[in-house]
This record gives C-alpha cells, sequence and structure tokens, in this order.
C-alpha cells in the first residue's frame, strides 16, 4: 500500500527506492542473505493490481490501434521481455518528434523493458515519455531508478511495462546494495509477474537492469556475478533471475557470469546491438534450468530497417538497439535448481 | 572545413543551443570525434544539455591522440569535476603511452578535492604505470584511504 500511494503521488511511477534490507553485492553478502530469509514469511507477494482487473492479459486491448503490439511478436500465452539503452534519453530527445515517435512505437512492442541512460536533472522525462506511450490508449507505467554515478553526470534506470500484460511485485524494487562501491551503477532490480487468470501459476521473475562502466568492464562484468547469484538467493520463493542491460562485453567478455552454473545469454554468435552494427554490449541473461519458461526466442529489434530509418536517422533515436526474449506466462513446474 | 571542425568550433559558441547540437553532433559520429576530445573534454564544463551529449561522446570515444596528452594534463585540475575526470580517464586509456603523465596523475590522486577524480587518477596510474617516486607514494596512501574503492584502485595500481 505504501508503494501504491507513492505511486499516486509520484504520478504512477515509483521514484528511487533503496531498502535498506535489499541485498547487497560484495563483502556484505552473506550477513544480506541472512536478512533476505525474512522474505520467507512474506505470504503474498505485494503485486500491483492497479492497472486492469484481473483475468487474462487481452491482446486485442491494442486492437484499432496503428502500432504493433507486443502480443503481434508473439502468442498469447507469452510475454517479451526488453532492454534498452536509449542513448541520454533526456529533454533533448524528448524534444525530437521523430525521434520519440520511433522510441514509443518500440517500447509499444514488448511487455516490460528494462531501459538504461535515462539522463536528465528534471523528473518528468519518465512521465512524459508515458503519456506518449498512453495517447493511444496503451496502459503503460514505469519504476525510476535513483541517479547514480560516480561523477556529476548520472545516469537512471527505469522499467516500462504494459500494465494490461504485466504486474510489478510493488514489494520487490530497489538498487542493489554496493557497500565496496564495485559497480559505477548499481543495477536496479525489481520484480513482476504476468498478469493471467490464475496469478499463483503465474511466472514471476526478477528483472536486474544494468549499464557497465566502459572503462571498467571486466571487474564490473565479475561483480555482476555477484549480482545475480545473489538475486538467486535473495528470495526463496524466486528462482527466476533475468539480468539484462547495457554491459558493455559481448558474451566473450562476460568473465565469471559465464562460470555460474546453468548460465545462458541469448545474443552471441556474431550478432550485433549497437546502431553502427560492430558491438554486441547489449544481452539478456537467466539461469537455464531454472528459466526454462524461455521459449527459445530472442531478437535485436533492428529499429534503422523496420521503420526505413537512414544511419543518421536511427542514431539520432540510439546507438543501441533493443534486445527481447519470449518467455511462458505460465510458471515453469520442471525448473532445476 | 570538415563537419569535426566545425562541431568543435560550435562547442565555443556563445549560444548554448548550438553548442548542445555541436556536442550531440560529435557524440552521434562515435569514434571519428575522437579528433575532438579535449574539446569534449572541456564541454563536460558546460550546462547540463552540453555535458551530458559531451560525456556521452566521451565514452565511447575511446584514446585520445597522443598530441592530447599536455592539454588533458591541465584539464586534470580543472574546477569543474567532470572536467577534471574526464580527463584523468582520457589518460588512462592512452595506456603507458602516457607514462609522462603520471606525475600529474599522482597529484590528482592525493590533492583533488573531488573522490570521483582521486578515483579515475588512481585507475588511471595502474593503466600508464606509476614508477616515479611521487606517483608510487600517492598511490601508497590511497591504498590506506577509508574509501574502498579509491584503495582498491590505489592497490591494483601498486600491484
Amino acid at each position: 500500500m505504501f508503494w501504491l500511494i507513492i505511486a499516486l503521488l509520484t504520478g504512477g511511477g515509483i521514484s528511487g527506492l533503496l531498502n535498506p534490507d535489499w541485498p547487497v553485492v560484495g563483502p556484505l553478502v552473506s550477513a544480506v542473505k541472512t536478512k533476505a530469509v525474512e522474505y520467507k514469511n512474506q505470504t503474498s507477494p505485494a503485486f500491483d493490481d492497479s492497472g486492469v482487473s484481473g483475468g487474462q492479459a487481452n491482446p486485442t486491448a491494442y486492437a484499432g490501434t496503428p502500432v504493433q503490439s507486443a502480443s503481434a511478436l508473439g502468442p498469447n500465452d507469452k510475454i517479451l521481455i526488453a532492454t534498452f539503452n536509449i542513448q541520454v534519453f533526456g529533454e533533448s530527445k524528448l524534444r525530437k518528434p521523430d525521434a520519440m515517435a520511433v522510441i514509443v512505437e518500440v517500447i509499444r512492442k514488448f511487455d516490460v523493458i528494462a531501459i538504461q541512460e535515462v539522463r536528465a536533472k528534471a523528473d518528468d522525462i519518465l512521465p512524459r515519455l508515458i503519456a506518449e506511450l498512453n495517447a493511444d490508449g496503451s496502459r503503460y507505467d514505469f519504476i525510476i531508478g535513483p541517479r547514480l554515478g560516480r561523477s556529476v553526470s548520472k545516469e537512471q534506470y527505469a522499467f516500462v511495462y504494459d500494465t494490461n500484460r504485466i504486474e510489478l511485485d510493488t514489494a520487490s524494487v530497489g538498487t542493489i546494495g554496493d557497500p565496496g562501491d564495485l559497480l559505477h551503477r548499481a543495477p536496479y532490480i525489481a520484480r513482476f509477474r504476468p498478469r493471467t487468470t490464475d496469478p499463483d501459476r503465474a511466472f514471476t521473475f526478477w528483472l536486474v537492469n544494468t549499464h557497465t562502466d566502459p572503462d571498467e568492464v571486466p571487474e564490473e562484468v565479475d561483480a555482476l556475478a555477484q549480482v545475480f547469484q545473489v538475486m538467486q538467493t535473495a528470495r526463496p520463493d524466486e528462482d527466476d533471475v533475468i539480468l539484462l542491460g547495457d554491459l558493455n562485453a559481448s558474451e566473450k567478455e562476460l568473465g565469471n557470469i559465464k562460470k555460474i552454473p546453468g548460465i545462458q545469454w541469448v545474443v552471441g554468435g556474431g550478432v550485433m546491438t549497437n546502431t553502427r552494427q560492430n558491438k554486441a554490449y547489449d544481452n539478456i541473461i537467466f539461469c537455464a534450468p531454472a528459466t526454462q519458461e524461455f521459449t527459445g526466442r530472442w531478437n535485436v529489434l533492428n529499429f534503422e530497417e523496420e521503420f526505413n530509418l537512414s544511419r543518421e536517422q536511427a542514431l539520432r533515436v540510439s546507438d543501441h538497439f533493443p534486445v527481447w526474449a519470449e518467455f511462458d506466462i505460465w510458471e515453469s513446474t520442471n525448473a532445476v535448481h | 572545413m570538415d563537419d569535426q571542425q566545425r562541431w568543435r568550433l560550435e562547442l565555443k559558441n556563445s549560444n548554448v543551443e548550438v553548442r548542445a547540437r555541436a556536442a550531440e553532433s560529435l557524440c552521434l559520429a562515435g569514434s571519428e570525434s575522437v579528433v575532438a576530445a579535449v574539446d569534449l573534454v572541456v564541454a563536460c564544463g558546460d550546462v547540463e544539455d552540453v555535458q551530458n551529449w559531451a560525456a556521452a561522446a566521451l565514452e565511447d570515444l575511446g584514446a585520445p591522440p597522443m598530441e592530447s596528452v599536455d592539454s588533458l594534463e591541465t584539464l586534470v585540475n580543472s574546477p569543474f569535476p567532470l572536467v577534471g575526470y574526464w580527463a584523468a580517464t582520457l589518460l588512462g586509456r592512452l595506456g603507458q603511452s602516457a607514462n609522462r603523465s603520471q606525475v600529474v596523475l599522482g597529484e590528482a590522486v592525493s590533492d583533488s578535492p573531488h573522490l570521483s577524480i582521486r578515483e579515475r587518477a588512481a585507475w588511471a596510474l595502474g593503466k600508464v604505470g606509476a614508477t616515479e617516486d611521487s606517483a608510487v607514494e600517492s598511490l601508497k596512501k590511497a591504498a590506506a584511504s577509508d574509501s574502498p574503492r579509491l584503495a582498491s584502485l590505489a592497490a591494483r595500481a601498486l600491484a
């Protein structure tokens, strides 16, 4: 209820939550694991039902709109999770109608999308994006993290999600604790599930939104391996951890992440994720034996080709393309822990 | 005059919108803007719109030209913390080619009022190599710092 009140006060989004009981990466991991056990007694996850009333996700809600809805990319019993670094997403980009039109159409293709590089001193960047997204009757909402960064130049992470299709666990939103300052921008994490007729059977999952420092990639990638493992044990009732974002590292540079048993990443094999098509820095990573809800479908959304843009026009949208992956809406009963 | 030269000049324009557009254009040009490395570092001391695009440009720029070393050494001590931060970062990206900058970086590790610059200078010393007594001494003191990150970066630079 508390977060619901905050959400209402902030116009629908939850800003910059820092939970003192949140899992941390680094030397305090073991201590915080003990605290995480407290989650075991949480009998009812506080999923946000403030959107549409319960029931099967209804893809026809998009009918009649000129945009391609998330359901158009996959079956109705699946959801699409994406990551998108919207380079320097702030006031100047909001003032570019052509770039914003592409950003809006891109986001509308997905059910939940992790955004990196919100850069602005103003607090109205995401509310203005949401207003544009919902101008066609869509029901997107957002949560946004605190401004992060070691220099005076800060960035924020955000999650944007379609409340017709996705529910947020409002009690499980926060920024990873990083007392050892291992990460330039500690990941922003939140727990979601698809909106279904049977919430107890719905696929629940953590999203861990990350953007590494390009000058300290090997160290930060190794720290992210710790983050991933901390999140795997953060709640005894949650086995699905999906790390996604701009890692500034290809699949060949995933360091200790590769050593996590069962780890799987979607982008590989020479597929590029940036607009110039020479880097594979964005990815979606999870533990395959636990997250059997992954259907095997994923891709990079090349909006330059999708919207017939010139390279220059595409770069004005972002220097990164979104990466997406598809998951079943029902929790797998075959997960191996 | 090519685009890069024009944008570099426009970064000095009195009109903030012109400067912001120039910084954005240099950012969108990617690594081709490496010739504007020093100008972009200076632009990090500008207003938010300019600063954001300049910092984003610098993130993906790679190592600057060797002829920018003298200017970057001066900029490490800029009163604008983001300018000093990026000057130290670019010197570090040059690796051992910027070994002659170690004294300046060592002074930044010891004396900068901004922790972000002290940390970045320690990181940069790890890249350029610290062999001069003053640089090594700065790193030793920093390795005993209360700041876990500064201490860790300094220890790594000394290793």
